[in-house]
């Protein structure tokens, strides 16, 4: 399944999985656009961030969590400019490699392309050597934060159960 | 130190034409506990704050979630927190040439950083120099115990008569029966959260609503029970059952506790302000003077008494005095010492109090960093539970050098430990891979997991101190401190039986063992600095008498953890203020008296 730019950051605004599938027509917000990223780093992040991860039964993915959109505001505002041209360097790595790989971009390449690439570069993920190697373990981060900190994250994947009024009954055992 | 002297600014409101009959320096626990006894003893007491007052539970919003934030948490570009690495290859003081607009040291990056911004100081304005040290420092009213981690531990007579135990260093000139009552005072006005184990070396407290242990805890506690060792749970200076306060809230056990740094929106989480300072000022008799950083402590030259304290105001830099008939020093074990020594006159050439030399010396803390971490297997696919509904898992109480003999090393430490499930998987971190199975990993091990790091006694050495550095000073235009400290062999030999014995009990109790760190933090990483300016018999070898009264002058008192003798392997707050309310309550008798 080929996702465009447009319909995905839809389906990010919509906040649920399966929104990609709404008609383009009847969203009533303006659609934030990416401020650090190019329109191509930005799809090829946001694949990327959802296939590390992905929907299944239990919770929807990165896409919808909107990982993409959160990494590229952080990258925008950046202070330090290591961070963002590392960011930059290792996408233009993955494009090369996936150049070399299949001929094509990464985008224009087949999911099946894209998961072949990707096991590819997180083999290395433990002692990662190459600016491809490296990107991985970026991008696998940004993605573990801003998932795990998201609504789908924290409250469908994870089901966490506090930071609420609770009432009364708490988890565990006695020390006896 | 030649200053002008102005009047207090209005907008403080604070008399300074008066003479208070105490001025406390600093608000954290010891400040707090001052305040709160003399006051209620019928004493009219200022009270200066270095920090500010700022609104705490909309600096921590302790209920927030991450998702809410724009940064999840992290703080606005621009600021920055100290390293690992920073504090380790590089020398203080360590945010000078920082091309950051703000330097926080290692708290601020964790737990938040955008949460804690405004309670640490800015290295940038508060440099020190000398030997590498993690120095953590959080300026407002209430310090440090703000965003404390509320381990709430009594010491006993293995750590007051440590050298009769061991015959290393000095013995502390009270016993476990002299503060015990200040404990149990403590432990009421305050509360604390725990369940009884009846040890010798780590005495119980008059606990509230104990913290549940997880599954993966009451297995460890089995089987350390066979090994003559005990899981507990965490002993927390949080209230569970609540206390006569209407500043506080018990705790209902809402979680994400860990998510912050210590910090609680509803105080059942003891802190100086709502536990200490607000009741205190409801007696009417204290007066608050933040944003007010004592540079010395005045002498009367007549009677080499101390009349009072001069100070800063940070704001608008001017220097003010205040009047008293007591001084009471507060400021924390680092900036006590540095005001002692600050505080150089006719009478008190070395520093106020300093006669015999020891004040910035005998500087001791706990030493820590190596850990285990381990999966239990049975709890993988477990479903979620709120496992950190409660302020902090468990404590593993010292057992080494109790009733045996380590080859390599005198003292003790214990272990801090949690399990379970938390607001973020942080196993997910260490998972392999990619995809659904990555995903699937992380969501049936995040609550197998459980992990402990070891706090141990550093032992107090004359050679371990901090003075004044001869050039470089504050913001403010006061000279900075300058470390003379490192860990010696036995700290290093008591880390390297940390992480083995770790690894060994995990094992006993067939916790699958991932991780074993055997690193050393930075010296200061604990945030536990103690000791410059100890208590003791004999006025040449120590600062201070059983009463925290300077030997040299008997209307100057300390009532900081720069007191205490020896580090123990216990958190030391609630010593402080045990201690500080024995203390306090000595000094208003003398005070009634006229003995001062």
């Amino acid at each position: 399944m080929k996702i465009s730019r447009r319909t995905m950051i839809q389906a990010t605004a919509a906040g649920v999985a399966g929104a990609a599938a709404l008609p383009l027509v009847k969203l009533p917000v303006a659609l934030p656009k990416p401020k650090f990223f190019t329109p191509a780093e930005f799809a090829l992040v946001d694949e990327m961030s959802d296939m590390i991860i992905p929907t299944d039964q239990q919770s929807a993915g990165a896409r919808a969590a909107g990982v993409a959109m959160y990494i590229d505001g952080r990258l925008a505002e950046s202070f330090e400019p290591e961070q963002p041209q590392r960011w930059r360097a290792g996408i233009k790595a993955v494009e090369a490699l996936s150049r070399e790989m299949h001929g094509k971009t990464f985008m224009q390449s087949t999911p099946e392309q894209r998961v072949t690439l990707l096991t590819r570069i997180a083999a290395a993920e433990s002692d990662p050597k190459s600016d491809a190697e490296k990107f991985f373990k970026e991008i696998k981060g940004g993605t573990i934060r801003a998932y795990y900190t998201s609504k789908i994250g924290i409250h469908d994947d994870q089901q966490y159960k506090g930071n609420v009024i609770q009432p009364g009954e708490y988890a565990g055992y006695d020390a006896t | 130190m030649t200053l002008i002297r102005f009047k207090a600014s209005q907008e403080q409101d604070v008399d300074l034409s008066v003479t208070y009959d105490a001025v406390v320096v600093g608000s954290g626990a010891a400040g707090g506990m001052a305040a709160h006894v003399l006051t209620s003893q019928g004493m009219k007491v200022l009270l200066l704050e270095a920090g500010k007052k700022i609104d705490i539970n909309s600096e921590l919003r302790s209920m927030e979630w991450p998702y809410d934030h724009p940064r999840r948490g992290e703080a606005p570009p621009g600021y920055h927190a100290i390293r690992f690495n920073e504090y380790n290859v590089r020398k203080p003081p360590y945010a000078t040439k920082s091309a950051f607009k703000h330097v926080f040291s290692y708290v601020g990056g964790w737990g938040g950083s955008d949460y804690v911004k405004n309670i640490l100081v800015d290295e940038k304005d508060h440099p020190y120099t000398g030997t590498k040290y993690a120095w953590v420092r959080a300026r407002l009213l209430g310090g440090k115990t703000n965003i404390w981690g509320r381990l709430a531990l009594r010491l006993s007579d293995y750590d007051f008569k440590g050298k009769t135990h061991d015959g290393y260093g000095e013995d502390w000139p009270i016993c476990y029966a002299d503060i015990e009552p200040y404990y149990d005072k403590v432990d009421l006005y305050l509360g604390i959260s725990g369940h009884k184990e009846n040890l010798p070396h780590l005495p119980d407290s008059l606990f509230q609503r104990p913290n549940k242990l997880t599954g993966s805890e009451v297995k460890l506690r089995k089987s350390l029970a066979t090994m003559n060792r005990t899981v507990t749970p965490y002993r927390a200076g949080v209230t569970t059952d609540g206390v006569k306060n209407k500043y506080r809230s018990k705790c209902f056990g809402r979680g994400a506790c860990g998510r912050r740094p210590g910090g609680c929106d509803i105080h059942a989480a003891f802190d100086s302000p709502t536990g200490l300072i607000y009741p205190a000022m409801d007696t009417g008799n204290l007066t608050l003077r933040t944003n007010s950083t004592a540079h010395e402590v005045l002498v009367d030259p007549n009677t080499g008494k101390a009349r009072g304290v001069s100070f800063v105001d940070s704001q608008n830099h001017r220097t003010y005095e205040a009047k008293a008939k007591v001084v009471i020093v507060a400021a924390s074990t680092l900036e006590s010492a540095r005001l002692l020594l600050l505080s150089k006159s006719r009478q008190h050439p070395n520093g106020i109090g300093n006669s015999s030399g020891h004040v910035g010396h005998n500087f001791c803390e706990h030493v820590m960093g190596p850990g285990v971490t381990g999966l239990v297997k049975d709890m993988v696919g477990a479903p979620p539970t709120l496992d950190d509904g409660k302020p902090g898992g468990f404590y593993v109480p010292r057992f080494r050098n109790l009733q045996d003999k380590q080859p390599g090393f005198i003292r003790g430490y214990g272990f801090e430990g949690g399990s379970g499930f938390s607001i973020f998987p942080d196993s997910a971190w260490d998972t392999p891979g990619f995809g659904g199975q990555f995903k699937k990993s992380v969501r049936e091990h995040a609550g197998a997991f459980i992990s402990m790091g070891g706090f141990g006694e550093v032992l107090a050495r004359y050679e371990n101190y901090v003075d004044l550095d001869p050039e470089v000073k504050d913001a403010w235009g006061i000279p900075s401190l300058r470390f003379h400290y490192e860990f010696s062999d036995n700290e290093k030999k008591m880390c390297e039986d940390m992480a083995n014995a770790g690894k060994e009990m995990f094992e006993a109790a067939g916790v699958e063992v991932v991780g074993v760190d055997k690193n050393i933090l930075t010296e200061g990483w604990s945030i536990h600095e103690l000791g410059t300016a100890r208590m003791g018999n004999d006025p040449k070898t120590s600062v201070l008498n059983q009463f925290q009264q300077s030997h040299d002058v008997k209307n100057l008192f300390v009532v900081d953890g720069s007191s205490h003798v020896s580090a123990s392997c216990q958190n030391p707050t609630w010593t402080i203020m045990a201690l500080a309310w024995r203390s306090c309550e000595h000094l208003a008798d003398e005070f009634k008296r006229g003995n001062l």
